[in-house]
């Protein structure tokens, strides 16, 4: 009985160090989730600039310490490819996010399942 | 409102330790918003200084001297040149030429959109505000009953 005991604490201090695990990943997808929409808002006020700006007006890009005259269509289209490329970005975070909840779902649930396991032989005792 | 009503409902069936991690999280979350709402107020007084200094670049303080940044700690004389244009930086790295009313135009447009954002968050805050104070009288009540509970036996 004691040594049935033993292997359901160890398989439960599996699936919790499991749970741990999938919810530190979860925590680290929405960080990666929150800077990439922040990055996504700034791209489209840049995007919404351009779009005030009448044609022929000088722009320049700020890469490195050099700042680079840039034609206005292409920073428009730059920043275009940009937004999409983030928005592709935060959906696929999005996903990973929903199925590291639907694997930490399970894990709760064996937690839950091994824990009844556990109480029941104390009880008796 | 029906959502306090029914965080009341919930909140009554709630254990002491769990009001107490509920009040925790309310305290974080109050925190969060507090930090992004003083952020918010920075950018905000970045701008309307920037806004400030369109001022000085006037016509008739073109030719006037003027000191230059070359690095944070060194700066060669300079004359005031150009009064009918500046660069702005409008985000990701990109600059882009305005005139003096466009850039007046663009800052201005800024701090209305900081100050849009800023009345956005401020009933949020006054709402975690009041729930963390609920959650805290409900522990109170609590821990006194349970207290009593213990002295009666």
């Amino acid at each position: 009985m004691a040594n049935v005991n033993k292997q359901v604490k160890l398989e439960l201090q599996k699936e919790l160090d499991e749970f741990q695990k999938a919810q530190k990943d979860i925590q680290k997808c929405v960080e990666t989730r929150q800077k990439l929409e922040a990055q996504l808002t700034e791209n489209k006020v840049v995007k919404e600039e351009l779009e005030i700006l009448e044609e022929g007006a000088n722009i320049y890009k700020l890469t490195g310490p050099v700042l680079v005259k840039q034609d206005l269509s292409e920073a428009k289209s730059t920043v275009s490819k940009r937004i999409e490329y983030i928005s592709a970005e935060v959906k696929r975070q999005e996903t990973s996010i929903a199925d590291l909840e639907k694997e930490q779902e399970k894990h709760r649930e064996k937690l839950g399942k091994l824990q009844s396991q556990m109480s029941p032989p104390a009880v008796k005792a | 409102m029906a959502s306090p009503g029914q965080q009341e409902v919930q909140l009554s069936s709630l254990t002491p330790p769990q009001l107490k991690m509920l009040h925790d999280q309310l305290d974080q979350e109050i925190e969060v918003l507090t930090s992004s709402m003083q952020s918010l107020k920075g950018a905000q007084n970045q701008f309307n200084e920037s806004k400030q200094s369109l001022k000085t670049i006037c016509p008739k303080n073109v030719g006037k001297d003027i000191l230059v940044p070359l690095t944070g700690s060194l700066y060669v004389p300079g004359q005031l040149a150009d009064a009918d244009s500046v660069l702005v930086d409008i985000g990701t790295g990109y600059y882009a030429e305005k005139t003096l009313t466009d850039a007046d135009e663009f800052f201005k447009r800024k701090i209305d959109y900081l100050k849009q954002q800023m009345d956005k968050l401020q009933p949020a805050v006054q709402q975690k505000f009041q729930s963390r104070q609920v959650v805290y009288e409900m522990l109170q009540a609590k821990v006194m009953a349970h207290a009593k509970q213990q002295s009666k036996k």
